[in-house]
This record gives structure tokens, sequence and C-alpha cells, in this order.
């Protein structure tokens, strides 16, 4: 079948002009009440002579807004490319039409996705793998990221995914409140915590201050939150997770309950809600009602903009191993049929362009991957985000396999059979074995990709 | 070979070609040549959208293949087997059937009022016929943006409006008690115009007569309206269910739009799990498979109801 | 709107005939008694209720974001703007996956009806051989939920290499086996007599086709053109499915697809869905009778 007969893509210019203003002309008159401006961009953009780049990626809101900035700066520092950023609907949506995309070999040149979601792509054939003696050329080297960030790009020998930051879930705190409670160190930081008891001294210490409850934390009807911070203390007593293809899910269960068992203490209803959901953790937090705040760091400028005095710190390690839980939004180059040369060489220069000017990223609350920019001296005056630019050493991602990873299935199981355990008192093991159960059987399906 | 008609109205009006039929071989096979023209553009898009992909998805559902392109191969009855035991699928099955009586019944009886009071000869004809029917003309997508917006639990109209009468609203779409209702209600409000207008294009071939002689035997309105409207319009009012409950059976659109990505056990459809074991989890195969068997439950229903009404039109 | 009355055999669909005119209702109603009050109120009840998120749409759509995420109040703080279709249009789009949708509702249609009709009097009006088999697989084919084709049409596209092309968003929505039947049901109940005559004259048959049969059939083809527009038009499943470039999108998967990188905006997301529904509704506001005659008749099975 010949396609050349409708021509799509970026070369098809004459002919989408052509039908633009036939068709701008036939419902013109539907719009005569407002200015028939906005169609102009789209013919200006056929004529331009610079390479486009369809970039793709699931970050709205304030995510949405700094990204927007970021990919405007490439696109003024490289007048001869012009990348323009579609925005889909964040989780199971993005990556489903990601797949399609790519299963289709008329892919997007550049997409964000989570590092977690690569092990599910890349062996598919639906990434294309990176060239990393192009992108040392552009400066993008093995050595300008951390070592675990770096290595998570990988699948087999190949680099598929290049981190632009991490998003780890963290502690925040409200200094005016850890100072009445007498729980804030001299150099205005929460003081250390080694244990689980000095937490939940700390945290009553709070509560004297707030005359309610010290914590919040969200995760009802949410798996991934229930996830992030189980997963945090769970991998704080030196446990792991493996998914062998075709095997059985390999954990530990003492790990497992008493990592749940220090998560229902936490939420007593006194020190914190058993029944928070999202939204309302967020707003009891931000409305200065609670001293701490189990979260991800993308809500740092939530509670930024709600003008309370902010503090934000890995999770302390209460149970002797350092871990925290994280994930990175990463640039993937999603299959192309037949890519062109010199777009793929701009689309480097893109990613190079945005990586290597990623600190305007730290104000999202993410973490930079990109060393040059979090050893810039101006990153450690960066209030709390240099509080927390060390987790890079200790991240950890979601375990592998082809169904894990953010907006994942993996999750929401997760979520689905440990929800109770938090919710109505039933016991840990139970819940626990309906998740081994659960993930058993993905694991004996062969995988799709 | 005789000339099969294929529908009463066709005996009568096949007569030439039944004469042609009888006559030498030559004109036969020239008819022949001449009916094949007029098919072959339909077939053409007949046998490559419709009949291939019917058979290609009948071998698709017995491999392993992957959106990914690999896989690929013959792996005998392991989809099916494992989808009578896939517990998910069981479940989306039932969301189905639920969503189906859930939504014809109001579709049905609405639809029904709705005309028998616009038929009455009320003034302002155009106004309800718009109101009604409006709606229909929306793309599912355009419907599911005004009701998510409707149904926001904080700033929707529907719990503002609750709130004026002290009541406290629920989160329409999240709360897995209430998020099934709420398709129901947006899906009535689309559709209900369509039944609606079938109905009323049947009121309309009622003949007057039959009132004005059930009138002169003294027989009251609601005496009318049940032995002579109710009855008249029978035939389609089975129209009406079959076509419904094979478009509720089908649910889709609003189910994945209004509910995006907070989909749960107890809303996901027949065809929302087909698309997600095939589109998110790239099981080509087994999504397959799947669609067969819900395919064979459409063939089951239509059969149930045809063999239901045409007892009752006897 | 006068010549369906010789080609129909049953009486025409008179929409709004007996009610617009004002007196004819239904002979032992002409009381205006309790009865008419309470089904009048009943109307006004159901046409507020149906009409109401239409109304709240467009107040929404003509608030600033600000006033929309605020409360639910008909009268916005700030007053009635038009910010939001100015944005909505200036990021364009919307304007963008209009002229997609009428493209490709308009190709499906001409494509559907065209082949659609050659099909059905072949069916109706010619003897050959397969003649019923085909009859029988067609109206087979009625009951196939296009959804239960997704993946291997899917598939096809791929092997096709026409996923993200016009291509493969519209041919495989040229298939329409109920309209087939409806058209070849139509055709069955057309007199002969005139046919006849051409043929007698040395007429050929794609010449009786074109120059008597299609003119008496316009009622049934301007029918069932409007009933495939309007589905080809608010269709999702399979554009969703076939088209990932946001330049090929028709509205429909637009909105659905793609967000803003701002975030929910309530008054832009209405401004958006009042611009999508607008065209199909000026449209019909224009062509109230004919299209609901073509819906009612279409959905009826061609009667």
């Amino acid at each position: 079948m010949n396609q050349r007969l409708v021509p799509v893509g970026h070369g098809g210019a004459l002919t989408r002009r052509t039908l633009i203003t036939g068709g701008a002309a036939v419902i013109g008159g539907a719009w005569a009440a407002t200015s028939l401006a906005g169609c102009a961009p789209l013919a200006a953009a056929g004529v331009d002579q610079v390479n486009q780049l369809a970039f793709w990626h699931l970050l709205s809101g304030g995510d949405g807004i700094r990204m927007s900035e970021l990919v405007d700066r490439a696109n003024g520092d490289n007048p001869d490319f012009l990348a323009k950023q579609t925005v889909l609907t964040w989780g199971p949506p993005y990556y489903t039409k990601l797949a399609m995309a790519s299963a289709g070999g008329r892919a997007p040149d550049v997409a964000i996705m989570h590092a977690s979601r690569v092990p599910g792509y890349a062996p598919g054939g639906l990434l294309d793998p990176w060239d990393t003696d192009l992108l040392a050329e552009l400066e993008l080297r093995e050595e300008d990221f951390p070592p675990l960030v770096w290595k998570k790009g990988f699948s087999g020998d190949k680099l598929y995914s290049i981190a632009l930051d991490i998003h780890p879930f963290v502690l925040m705190y409200n200094r005016d409140i850890a100072e009445s409670a007498g729980v804030l160190g001299s150099d205005g930081k929460l003081v250390g915590m080694t244990s689980p008891e000095q937490f939940i001294e700390v945290a009553q210490a709070m509560q004297q201050v707030t005359g309610g409850r010290a914590v919040s934390y969200g995760y009802l009807n949410d798996g991934a939150q229930l996830w992030r911070l189980w997963y945090t203390f769970y991998l704080q007593q030196g446990a792991t997770m493996s998914l062998p293809e075709g095997g059985r899910i390999e954990m530990d269960d003492d790990a497992a309950v008493a990592s749940f068992e220090f998560i229902r203490q936490i939420l007593d209803d006194e020190i914190a809600t058993s029944k928070g959901d999202y939204a309302t953790a967020v707003a009891e937090f931000t409305g200065g009602k609670t001293g701490m705040f189990f979260s991800g760091v993308w809500e740092v400028p939530t509670a930024q903009a709600a003008k309370i005095p902010l503090g934000a710190m890995p999770i302390p390690t209460l149970f002797g191993t350092p871990a925290a839980y994280a994930d990175s939004h990463s640039f993937v180059l999603p299959h192309q049929n037949d890519p062109d040369e010199g777009k793929r060489r701009d689309t480097y220069r893109f990613v190079s362009g945005i990586i290597r000017n990623s600190f305007d990223w730290a104000a999202a609350g993410h973490v930079p991957t990109y060393l040059p920019v979090t050893e810039d001296p101006g990153y450690a005056g960066l209030d709390p985000q240099a509080d927390y630019v060390n987790i890079a050493e200790i991240v950890n991602y979601d375990p592998v396999a082809w169904f894990t990873g953010s907006g994942s299935d993996f999750q929401n199981v997760f979520g689905q059979n440990l929800q109770p355990v938090l919710l109505s008192g039933a016991d840990p093991l139970e819940g626990i074995q309906g998740f081994r159960t659960a993930i058993n059987r993905l694991l004996s399906k062969p995988s799709p990709v | 070979m005789t000339t099969s008609t294929v529908s009463n109205r066709a005996v009568a009006s096949a007569g030439p070609a039944a004469r042609k039929a009888a006559g030498p071989a030559r004109n036969r096979r020239r008819s022949t040549l001449t009916g094949y023209a007029f098919m072959a553009p339909f077939l053409v898009f007949f046998l490559l959208f419709l009949i291939w992909p019917v058979v290609h998805g009948v071998y698709l559902s017995f491999t392993n293949q992957s959106l990914t392109g690999s896989g690929g191969q013959i792996i005998g009855f392991s989809n099916y087997l494992e989808a009578f035991t896939d517990s998910q699928m069981w479940g989306a099955i039932l969301n189905t059937l639920w969503f189906t009586l859930l939504s014809t019944v109001p579709l049905v009886l609405i639809a029904l009022a709705m005309a028998l009071l616009v038929q009455m000869g009320l003034p302002a004809q155009w106004l309800w016929r718009l109101s009604f029917f409006m709606p229909f003309l929306l793309a599912s997508t355009v419907v599911s943006l005004i009701w998510a917006w409707l149904f926001n639990p904080s700033l929707g109209l529907i719990n503002s409006f609750l709130a004026t009468f002290g009541i406290e609203g629920v989160a329409w779409l999240q709360d897995p008690r209430w998020s099934m209702v709420s398709i129901v209600i947006a899906t009535v409000w689309w559709t209900v115009g369509f039944n609606f207008l079938l109905y009323l294009a049947a009121l309309q071939n009622i003949p007057d007569q039959q009132y004005e002689a059930a009138a002169l035997d003294g027989a009251g309105k609601w005496r009318q309206l049940f032995s002579i409207t109710i009855p008249q319009l029978a035939p389609t009012t089975v129209l009406i269910l079959i076509l419904q409950v094979l478009a509720s059976l089908k649910v889709f659109d609003q189910i994945y739009q209004l509910l995006n990505q907070a989909i749960t056990p107890s809303t996901r459809s027949a065809v929302v799990y087909i698309f997600e074991t095939g589109f998110t989890g790239y099981r080509f195969g087994y999504s397959s498979a799947i669609s067969y068997i819900f395919f064979a439950l459409i063939i089951i229903v239509s059969l149930v109801q045809l063999r239901a009404t045409s007892r009752k039109s006897l | 709107m006068t010549t369906d009355v010789i080609t129909t055999p049953k009486a025409p669909l008179t929409t709004g005939a007996r009610g617009s005119n004002g007196t004819g209702h239904r002979p032992g109603e002409k009381s205006f008694g309790a009865g008419r009050v309470i089904a009048f109120a009943i109307l006004i009840v159901l046409a507020i209720a149906w009409l109401l998120p239409f109304a709240w749409a467009i107040v929404t759509s003509l608030k600033s974001e600000t006033d929309a995420a605020s409360s639910a109040s008909w009268i916005p703080e700030n007053g009635f703007t038009l910010g939001a279709y100015s944005q909505v249009l200036a990021e364009g789009n919307i304007p963008l996956w209009t002229v997609n949708s009428i493209l490709t509702a308009v190709v499906i249609t001409a494509l559907t009806v065209a082949t659609g009709a050659l099909a059905a009097y072949a069916l109706s009006r010619l003897d050959f051989a397969g003649r019923r088999t085909w009859y029988i697989a067609i109206v087979a084919a009625i009951i196939v939920p296009p959804q239960v084709l997704i993946i291997p049409l899917f598939y096809q596209a791929l092997a096709f290499n026409t996923v993200d092309t016009y291509l493969g968003l519209i041919l495989p929505q040229v298939v329409a086996p109920a309209m087939v039947f409806i058209l070849a049901k139509f055709f069955d109940q057309v007199p002969i007599e005139l046919e006849e005559a051409a043929r007698v004259d040395g007429a050929s048959r794609l010449r009786v086709f074109w120059s008597i049969v299609l003119p008496l059939s316009r009622p049934i083809l301007a029918a069932v053109s409007i009933f495939v527009f309007i589905s080809a038009w608010n269709n999702f499943l399979w554009p969703f499915l076939v088209v990932n470039d946001t330049s090929l999108m028709t509205l429909p998967v637009g909105l659905q697809t793609v967000k803003s990188a701002f975030g929910v905006q309530y008054a832009q997301n209405m401004a958006s869905a009042i611009l999508a529904a607008l065209p199909l509704i000026i449209v019909f506001l224009f062509f109230q009778r004919q299209i609901i005659k073509g819906i009612s008749t279409t959905g009826l099975g061609g009667t």
C-alpha cells in the first residue's frame, strides 16, 4: 500500500497546509465570534525549514510549566530545530499510547518515560538505543551521572534511557512546628532519627505542638503511595525483592511485615489518620496542621507555594540500611522504522540541551541527575532541594519486570491487596500472601515484550 | 438453481431476475459478471476489514502474539484455558451485563415517556426534540468532558445542587459504590434521544382511526394508552431493546474516558478489558481469545432475545 | 421533502407535522385538562434536565480559570470572558482536529454510501451466482461488533504500515453491512417497471442505477448518509487506536488524548468541548427535520 498518497509526518507539510487552509475556510463561520488567529502558527509551522521534533511527555501542572520553559530554552539555543511537546494523560493512557506509537513505527522523535518502565519496553524493540559515543560528544558521559542512575538506563549492554532527574519519596517537615517541639537542630534541620522508636518520639513531640496529628500521609485508593513508603522501610531492613520471569516472587516476609507494622503504628489515628487520601494529606500538611509529611519531592513546590517553612530530607534510616525509593523521568527514543539521520542528531542535541540546563528543573522538587548541575555552587543554596540531593547514592527503583514501574498494574495490585491491612487491621501476612499470588500469576505468564 | 429471494418484498419484484435465471448460460454468466461488478467495491472493504479480521482474530487467539511483534507461536488452547480461569475477565463480563441491565431499562422507559409526552402535541415541539436529541450528536469525548465536570466532587454542579438541599455529595466517579451509576446516568443523557426518535416515529405511524374508534367506545386516555398505543409500539420496543442491549454490551468510550486512570475491578467492562489486555498489556493473542469469548456472549444474548421476542409476537 | 411521498411505500415520517401545527393532537385530547398540565410540567422538567449540562458547560467555558476552579456558581465573580476560547484556539489543535474530523467523516460517508448502494442494488436486483450466500454473510456480519476486531485490525494496520496515516484511519471504518441491508430492503420496495422500461430501451445496468434508481432513492440515501456521517464524526475507538500523531487526530481522539501542560483547566476543557460539539449542532439546527428523519428511518431499519 502506498502511503505517499496521503503524506504524513513532516514531509507532508504542503498537503497539510492546503488542507488546513481549506478546512479553516469551512469552519471559519462557526468561530466568527472568536479570533481565527490560532490557525496562523499551524500554517506557519509547515513553512519552516528547521527540523521539527515531536516530543511526548506526561508532565503537567507545575512540572509541565517548567518543562515548557526547558523546551523553549533548548529551542532558543538551537535555531535549527524546533521541538514541539505533546502532553498526554499521566499513567496507563500515556504508556499505552507510547507503546502503540512505537509498535506502529511512526513514533515521536523523543519521549519521557519513567526509568522503572523501561524494562517493559526495551526488550520488545519498542525503543531504539542511544548511541553513547554521540552522547559523549554532546557532553553526556557516564561520569556525569550518579552511577546507580546511569546503570538504570541499560538493558543488556545497550543504553535505552537517560535520566533527567530522580524524584524520590522523602520526608518533608514544617520547621516552625519542629522548632516548637524541640526537634529542630541548630542547623535548621530536623534531628537525626535512627530507629522507629525515635521517629515516634519526634512525632509525639510534634503532636504536643499541633494539638492534633503529627504526620500526613495519603494512600487511600492509591497503590503507588502505599508502595513507595512501604518499600522504603522494607529496603531499609536490607531486604530485597526480585521478580524472575517464569519463576516466583522472592521477598522477605519478616521485613515485609515489620514495614507494615511500623506504618500501622504511625497511622494510629493519633499520629496520623488511618484513612488519609492523597489530596487530604497534601492539604493537611500545607495547611500547617501537621509537622511531617511523607510524599514525593514533586509536592515540594506545592508546599513552598503554601508558604510554610519547609524542610525536606531523605526518609531517615530507621532500620539500619540507608535506602530510598525513587523513579526517574528519562529520555527515550521510541522506535522508528526509518529514522531520519538529521533529525536523530537534532534529537540528541535537544536532549543534551535540556539535561545540561536542568538547574531550573530542581525548582519542581526533582533532583537533576546531571552532576555538573547539582555540583554547581549555586545548587547548595536551594532550600530544601540541597538537603536531599545526595539521595542519588541510595536510590532504588521498582523491582525489574515487564509489568512493574510507575503507573503500572504492579503498584495497583499491591494497593488492592494491602490497603485492608491499614484500613481495617487485617493480618499483614494475609495481604502479602494475596500480593504474592497475584504477582506469581503475572510472572507465570510469558513476558509479552 | 431456483432464484432464492431474500425477503418477502423481493419475491414480488424479482421478476426480471427470475426470468433471466431461466435463460441461456451465457446470459447468466453475463449477469453474474454485472453482479460482481456492482458488488466489488463493497466486497473489497467487506473482505479486507471485516471478514479477514474475523478470521485472523481466531488465528491470533491461538498464538502468543505480542503488540511488540515478538511471540506469534501457536500455543493451542492456552489462551482460552487461561481466560476461563481469569477472574478479571469474568468480572469484566459481569460488569458489562450489569451495565447493560442498568442502562437499558431507563433508556427504554425514559425514551418511551419522552415520546408519549411529546406526541401529546404540547406547544414548543422543536424545543423538546432539540433538548432530548441534541446530546446524541455529541462525541463520547465531549460527553465525558462535560459529565466529568458535572460529577466533580467539590466543584461540580450535581454536588452543589445537592448541597442546596443539605445533602452531602459523593465522589461520583471515584467512589466504587457510585461509579457505575454515574456512568449509567451520563449514558442515559447521551443516548436516550436515539430511542426517543424511534418511538416518536413509531407513534406517528399508528393510525388515528384506532383512537377514534376507541374514543367512540368510551375508552379513556389511559385505556387507549394501554390498549392501543403500547401494543402498537411492541415491534418498535422489541427493535429498540435489541439495538440497546447490543449497544450497551459494547460499552467502552464513557468508561475509559470518564474513569481514565481509575478503572477499577468494579467498573471494567468487557471491551475495556480487551483493550487493556491487548494494548496496555501487549498480549494480542490473549486479548483475541477474550474478544471471541465476548463475541460468543453477544451471540448468545442475541439468540436469547430473538427467541424471547419471537415467542412473544407469536 | 415532497418526493418521498411517492417513493416510500409506507407513510413518510412526518416529524413534527402533528404537533407543530398546534391543533393536530390526538383525537380525544382536545381538552386542556389537568393531565395536559401535568404532562407539560414533566416535559419542562425533563427538558431542563437535558439542557442543563449544556448550559453549565457554556457558563463554565465563559468563566476565568480562577472562577471556574473556585466555586460552582452560575455568576462568576470576575465576570464573563472569552479567554478560555482564545487560549484553546491559540494552541491550534482544535482547528486542526476539526479539519481532520470533517475530512475523515466526509470520505467515510461518501465511500460507505457509494459502495453500499452499489452492493445493495446488486443484491436486490441482479441475479448472480453466490448472491444468496453474500446476502446471508452481509446480514450475519451486522452482528459482529467492531470492538471485538480491534486486535486483528490493529495488527493489520501494523502489517500494512498504515498506523498513523489517513488510510489507516479511514478505510477500516468504511464497512457498514447494516447500511447495505437497509438499502437493499429499500431497493426491494422500489417499483421495477421504470427500470424495465429503460432496460428495454437499451440502457446499461449502471445507467439505470445512476439515472433512475439513485434519484428515486434520495431520501433513503440521505438518511443513510446522515447516520453514517454522525457515527463517523463521533467514532472514538478505532481512530484512538490507529492515530498517535497529534496532527492526524480527530476531535474526539485529540480531546481525550492531548492534555494541557498547565494541568487541568476547567474553563478551557469546557471551551474545547463546546467548540468540538459546535459543528454538528449547527448542522443539526439547519437540517433538524432531515436529520431526525434520517436517524429514525435508519434506526428503524429503513422502514
